[in-house]
């Protein structure tokens, strides 16, 4: 298509130079902050970091709290996923669509609206009262419940849609055929569906995690302070203490810790292909 | 936002083409709150007086002193408003100018606590506000800050975060109430964690309080007078406590930034600001209560601000230096007790 290489790579210059200037630069100088003090290059922010308590338990609430919504997600995304695909196309069309449209939705009004659903007064203890199951309303806003309700609603739809295009494009007899040779339900999903879909399963799984790491706005409402998690602990450093450079150590092991899920999750996918 | 960019591209046109002209430009530092109703009232009056241009930066405290600190060497903002606290903080980083208040005609007609708040002749007090609990007043009776912590309230009450204008005071008269009140306000926070999973959350903004009083959520929940007008419009009892530790608050002040090179201006536009007139318009449209004893306004507006010389002579503010020296060691012993 292109005269030479040179052309081509004069062609993405001008977007290359573009994302260097104003992603790539800020954030190296962001990050770079992290790693100095008066004397030079130092890992003195980070192990200062880690050695406070609270930091350490905002580092493992936000982990805990990650994984937990990615594997509930999966296991929900699955069995949704499942039926979606093997409905009726006009029937499949419009399950998709219901799947998409919390997506079109501002995530301020979704957390909003748990808000009153999570509430004293809303459904969910009003059905929890009325079925006789607690006599006092169960308190769940500020809590890891709380947070961990909103990020699953929130994130469930691109699990749903990663695993749905899995599912499609596996071949259509391989379950029938397992069928056939006497496997059960259980042996059909765990050696034929979740090896020919683990594709699907890392891309929807590293969607989820990096989101629940990266949520601002859920766990600030839903969780508030008595819940922090990094990226609410992140904004606390800026905005009240103007310490620009704890807030750097925070992004740093955010980053780090989406890459790590997702190298965890392709690992994951090899090793059980190879048995 | 828009303003600043419609005043900032104002200002680089006039800087271009008619810099020989030698229009006047004051650059202000304010908080970012209720700036359409300042623009109407403050801005732009006062820029029709002096014929001058009025540039306003907008944002926290916090990151407008940080800026204020990087722009040391050469000023850009003329005059800020602050809070007490930051007014001290910005003298001892040599950020500001003793204030000439010979210039201001309108100094004397200034409670007294509002005329040098830190003692030390650098700032003048234009708004402050009082700080108590507001509760259901069907559900619990407050005449106490330690009706906070009790049994009656478990469950039912959100306090303020450390880290929000209202925690401080809040803890302060808390320690008030266990009569241990230290500057270091141990006491106060060692009580507030042992009592930690009664509180239903650490609020940081407290236009969040208003929904969860609707929601039943929480009973009571220590506020700044300036957010009681939410309340009073909810279809509940809803009372404004007088405890018998007294109440607290907080003051914001105005301060002169050094080496500014429109001091003359800068003076000009804090008196105009402190007239009954100006003072009186604020008051009149709830933005800030007034510092200008002068100022009369009626009982219904009177109500939803911190208004009298009574009520003035009253508040327990903490002082700026206890603020200023104890806040890190406050944020510290906050999050090994609470908030974890």
């Amino acid at each position: 298509m292109f005269h030479s290489r040179a052309e081509a790579l004069a062609l993405a210059l001008p977007a290359a130079v573009f994302a260097a200037v104003v992603f790539l630069a800020p954030v190296v100088i962001l990050l770079a902050e992290g790693f100095r003090n008066a004397e030079g290059w130092s890992v003195a922010a980070y192990t200062g970091f880690l050695s406070d308590p609270l930091n350490r338990t905002v580092f493992l609430r936000t982990l805990r709290l990650g994984a937990t919504v990615t594997v509930v997600a999966a296991v929900i995304g699955y069995a949704a996923a499942f039926a979606i695909v093997n409905l009726p196309p006009t029937a499949k069309g419009r399950m998709i669509g219901l799947v998409v449209l919390p997506l079109m939705i501002s995530p301020v009004a979704r957390t909003y609206a748990w808000i009153v659903i999570l509430g004293r007064t809303g459904i969910v203890n009003q059905a929890l009262t009325s079925v006789g199951l607690t006599d006092e309303p169960i308190r769940f806003l500020f809590t890891e419940t709380a947070v961990f309700v909103g990020l699953l609603q929130l994130f469930l739809p691109l699990m749903i849609l990663a695993l749905i295009s899995a599912l499609e494009n596996m071949p259509k007899d391989a379950i029938p055929a397992a069928r056939v040779l006497g496997a059960n339900w259980f042996q059909v999903f765990w050696k034929v569906i979740l090896p020919l879909t683990k594709e699907g399963l890392v891309i929807g799984g590293t969607l989820v995690f990096t989101g629940s790491l990266t949520a601002y706005i859920t766990p600030a409402i839903l969780g508030g302070s008595k819940v922090l998690m990094l990226e609410t602990l992140l904004f606390q450093r800026v905005t009240v203490a103007n310490d620009f450079v704890s807030a750097s150590v925070i992004a740093f092991i955010l980053i780090v810790m989406s890459f790590a899920a997702n190298l965890l999750l392709k690992r994951l996918a090899t090793a059980r292909s190879k048995r | 936002m828009k303003n600043i960019m419609l005043a900032s591209s104002a200002l680089l046109l006039i800087g271009t083409t008619a810099a020989s002209a030698q229009e006047k430009t004051l650059t202000i530092s304010v908080y970012g709150f209720a700036q359409d109703a300042f623009k109407e009232l403050v801005y732009d009056p006062f820029e029709a007086k002096c014929g001058c241009n009025l540039v306003v930066e907008t944002g926290n405290s916090v990151e407008r002193l940080a800026k204020m600190e990087a722009n040391k060497a050469n000023p850009v903002v003329d005059m800020a408003v602050v809070s007490m606290a930051d007014a001290l903080s910005a003298t001892r980083s040599g950020l500001i100018e003793k204030i000439d208040t010979s210039k201001l005609s309108n100094f004397d007609k200034l409670y007294d606590i509002a005329k040098d708040p830190n003692g030390d002749g650098m700032s003048v007090g234009y708004t402050f506000y009082a700080t108590s609990i507001v509760y259901r007043s069907d559900k619990v009776e407050i005449t106490s800050w330690a009706d906070l912590l009790g049994d009656k309230l478990a469950g039912h009450v959100a306090l303020p975060n450390v880290t929000t204008n209202q925690g401080p005071p809040t803890l302060y008269m808390i320690g008030e109430a266990l009569g241990q009140n230290t500057p270091d306000l141990k006491a106060a926070i060692a009580a507030v964690g042992e009592k930690k999973d009664d509180i239903v959350t650490f609020y940081v903004k407290s236009s969040q309080l208003v929904q969860l009083m609707q929601q039943e959520e929480i009973w009571a929940a220590p506020i700044g007078r300036f957010s009681w007008e939410g309340f009073t419009k909810m279809d509940l009892p809803i009372k404004w406590a007088t405890p018998k530790e007294g109440q607290t608050g907080g003051m914001n002040v105005m301060v002169l930034a050094k080496d500014s090179k429109n001091q003359d201006l800068a003076l000009q536009f804090m008196d105009f600001w402190l007239s009954t007139e100006i003072q009186t318009a604020l008051a009149e449209k709830l933005v800030d209560s007034p510092a200008n004893k002068e100022v009369k306004v009626s009982p219904e507006i009177a109500e939803n601000l911190t208004y009298g010389e009574e009520t003035v002579r009253n508040l327990k503010l903490i002082p700026s230096a206890v603020a200023l020296d104890n806040r890190e060691a406050w944020l510290s012993e906050w999050n090994a007790k609470v908030g974890q």
